[in-house]
């Protein structure tokens, strides 16, 4: 058996409750680091709950209610105590639909950094600025135009700027919700690419309702359905024999 | 009666729509055709032919029932051997005969009014008679034609759909006008005002005192007249004093109304925002006389109580307490629009900022306020050009008197509460006094335009980038 990398985020019985609806039934998955985690299922089975459950996003929609535990490297996050700016600060988020701030370029990824109390001086930002668009790889496409606003790129520039605005604040774990599915295939490939490369620093967890996608960039992939993850394992094994006939099914394309 | 008549069109036209519509229904379903429209189109067809041509013929006969039934009385009056001079004698002696035919006189009759008051009964006898028979037979004519078009191929429903176009567009085209005619009549008094008096001395003078203009007729004014005209139409207290109590107002109903709106739209529970949106929009439903006598009676003397306890002379009629309650008047347009403008603002952009650690308030204050300022920049400018418009608190509470002054204790004037003044009480049209209401009520009205144009522009702006 291939030596596994350490788990860096470890979910127990985590519940989660859209008022009376509940949205996620006693999910265990455990998120290794510096590695991708695909997640897979039909529309509405809980998968961006979940991940938003990682950064506390939840906490803004009033009605839910999460119950459980997740750990991050051994903590307890999902805790009233817990701060959650400097949580958001070690997991960042890339959303569905590219989300930049109507700033300039610069705002835009310096807005994190600035928040956080990171990079006192003006030099010491456009360092943050320029590293964080080289990791994006946008820096080439957008050196010479710091100052137009970001809302002024194209879809998938403007999905690289918020991967960028996500990774300024240097975090350790980064979370996807379908960064792809606003995109074209050209533009697509060159964030897969980025994924790939990005897996070296962060760990990171992509939701997905591209099978080949999964396949391409993920070491791990886990299915739910209904609420609940029904199966979970190497990326490889999922997709070629998995477990559970409902993930066959799925797979292969006969529901969903 | 001609509540009856249109009370009978009506009924006679709504029961037309029952028949026609069971009517091309039994016929559709007897001779098993099927038909071009729905049946209810037929009946809607029927209505439609019954009800129009005889109520426009209506309106129109009682839009010139009147001026003739007027032009044949003055001249069958004139023929009894009455006198009179002018146009207004004439009209005098039609009221007389009027009233002596409702019986409503007093006075005494003489032997040639009594004749034109019979004949005046005679005419309008005549006159309602022909009406009401010419409406019966247009309904006849236009049913009997409509009934007659009810058939399988008719389009009803294409017919109708005109009519109805045609009926919107006459609406709009009646909204159109008469804005048109309104600026077409401002402009028209204006220039002749600005023929008087030169637009320069009017755009710059700084003394404003149209009491001064007691020339009654511009078109025999002597040179010493005008010398003395020349520099009493100065527009500059009145604009002064307008954007002085505006301003004290926006400085009241800005940061108000901008906060709450941020509350409402940011903060407040849905049970909140139930209770307290309602309550908002109760305060922009006061009538502006109300704010006005709140500010003149109760606010006023209340500054004036406080200043002089502080030693300072405080006049009663003030622009701080004019321009206080007109800031508080338009705290629920800012707070509205600017509530309506942040909850547009996309909540991506607000997870956006969350998923990077950014707090509540630093979310709203480096986001939110910035996406949303382009459209509450636009909504503070409507409500300038509300607060520029606004007349009745001004006229209650912030005095009469033109002072050039930029002390919020005393009276100051505003242009349209000038326009009133101008305007109440005897006057002579032709007066310069009475025209340069008209020139000061367009020059209110471009300022208002260009404000009302920017602001739109700016939220359209704005709303373009998140649609
Ligand atoms: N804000 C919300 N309020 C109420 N119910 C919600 C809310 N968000 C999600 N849900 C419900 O929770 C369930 C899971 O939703 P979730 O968004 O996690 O699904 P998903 O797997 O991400 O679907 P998709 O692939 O369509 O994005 C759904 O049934 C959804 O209706
Ligand atoms: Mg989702």
């Amino acid at each position: 058996m291939e030596l596994m990398n350490n788990v860096k985020i470890k979910s127990k019985n985590l519940n989660v409750y859209y008022g009376e609806k509940q949205a996620l039934f006693d999910v265990n998955l455990d998120l290794n680091e510096k590695e991708v985690t695909a997640l897979i299922g039909p529309s509405g089975c809980g998968k961006s709950t979940f991940i938003r459950c990682i950064n506390r996003m939840n906490d803004v929609i009033d009605i839910c209610k999460v119950s459980g535990n997740i750990e991050i490297d051994g903590v307890e996050i999902n805790d009233k105590n817990l701060d959650v700016v400097s949580l958001r600060e070690r997991v960042g988020m890339v959303f569905q639909k590219p989300n930049p701030f109507p700033k300039s370029i610069y705002d835009n990824i310096s807005y994190g950094p600035k928040i956080h109390g990171k990079g006192e001086t003006k030099s010491e930002l456009d360092e943050i600025v320029e590293n964080s668009l080289k990791k994006a790889a946008l820096w080439e496409e957008v050196k010479d135009r710091l100052d137009e606003p970001g809302t002024g790129l194209s879809g998938g520039q403007q999905q690289r700027l918020c991967i960028a605005r996500a990774i300024s604040v240097n975090p350790e774990v980064i979370l996807m919700d379908e960064p792809c599915s606003a995109l074209d295939p050209i533009a697509t490939a060159k964030i897969e690419e980025l994924i790939d490369e990005l897996k070296k620093t962060y760990t990171i967890v992509i939701v997905t309702h591209s099978m080949a996608q999964a396949v391409r960039v993920s070491q791990k992939t886990g299915f739910f359905h209904l609420g609940k993850l029904i199966e979970v394992g190497k990326t490889e094994k999922i997709f070629k024999n998995p477990d559970n006939k409902m993930t066959q099914d799925y797979i292969t394309g006969r529901f969903g | 009666m001609n509540f009856v008549l249109i009370f009978l069109i009506t009924i006679f036209s709504l029961s037309l729509f029952f028949y026609g519509r069971s009517k091309t229904k039994s016929i559709a379903i007897e001779k098993n055709i099927k038909l071009n429209a729905l049946p209810k189109f037929y009946g809607y067809y029927l209505v439609l032919w019954c009800s129009i041509p005889s109520l426009v013929f209506l309106l129109i006969w009682s839009l010139f029932e009147p001026v003739i039934v007027k032009s044949i009385i003055i001249e069958t009056a004139a023929n009894q051997g009455a006198i009179f001079n002018d146009k207004n004698e004439a009209n005098l002696i039609y009221e007389k005969i009027k009233a002596i035919h409702l019986g409503t006189y007093f006075g005494d009759i003489d032997n040639i009014l009594r004749e034109s008051a019979l004949a005046y009964a005679k005419f309008i006898n005549l006159f309602t008679n022909s009406k009401v028979v010419l409406i019966f037979a247009i309904v006849i004519v236009s049913v009997i034609y409509s009934l007659k078009k009810i058939n399988k191929n008719n389009k009803a429903r294409d017919d109708v759909e005109i009519i109805l176009k045609g009926l919107l567009f006459v609406s709009s085209l009646i909204a159109i006008l008469t804005t048109l005619g309104i600026i077409f009549s401002l402009l028209f008094e204006s220039i002749k005002f600005f023929s008087v008096i030169n637009i320069f001395d009017y755009l710059f003078g700084t003394n404003w005192s149209p009491q001064r203009a007691f020339v009654r007729d511009a078109s025999s004014i002597t040179a010493a007249e005008f010398e003395e005209l020349k520099d009493a139409f100065g527009f500059i207290p009145l604009i002064a004093g307008t954007t002085f109590i505006a301003f004290i107002a926006m400085l009241v109903a800005v940061p108000i109304g901008l906060f709450s709106g941020i509350y409402m739209a940011e903060y407040a529970s849905l049970k909140i925002r139930r209770i307290s949106k309602p309550i908002i929009e109760i305060l922009a439903g006061i009538p502006t006389v109300v704010y006005g006598f709140f500010a003149a009676l109760t606010v006023g003397p209340f500054f004036r109580q406080i200043g002089e306890n502080f030693g300072l002379t405080v006049s009663s009629e003030s622009a701080l307490a004019a321009g206080l309650i007109m800031g508080i008047m338009i705290i629920p347009y800012v707070s509205s629009l600017s509530d309506d403008v942040i909850n547009s603002v996309p909540q991506s952009l607000r997870d956006g900022s969350y998923a990077i650690g950014a707090t509540k308030s630093e979310t709203i204050k480096k986001v939110v306020i910035p996406a949303a300022l382009p459209g509450i920049i636009g909504s503070i400018l409507l409500a300038v050009s509300r607060a520029i418009g606004e007349t009745m608190i001004v006229v209650m509470a912030a005095g009469l008197a033109a002072n050039l002054t930029i002390n919020p204790l005393e009276s100051t004037t505003t242009i349209t509460t000038q326009i009133v003044m101008i305007l109440v009480g005897d006057q002579e049209f032709d007066s310069p006094k009475t025209q340069s209401a008209f020139a000061l009520g367009l020059t209110l009205f471009i300022a208002t335009l260009i404000l009302n144009y920017i602001a739109q522009r700016a939220v359209k702006k704005y709303r373009e980038k998140y649609d």
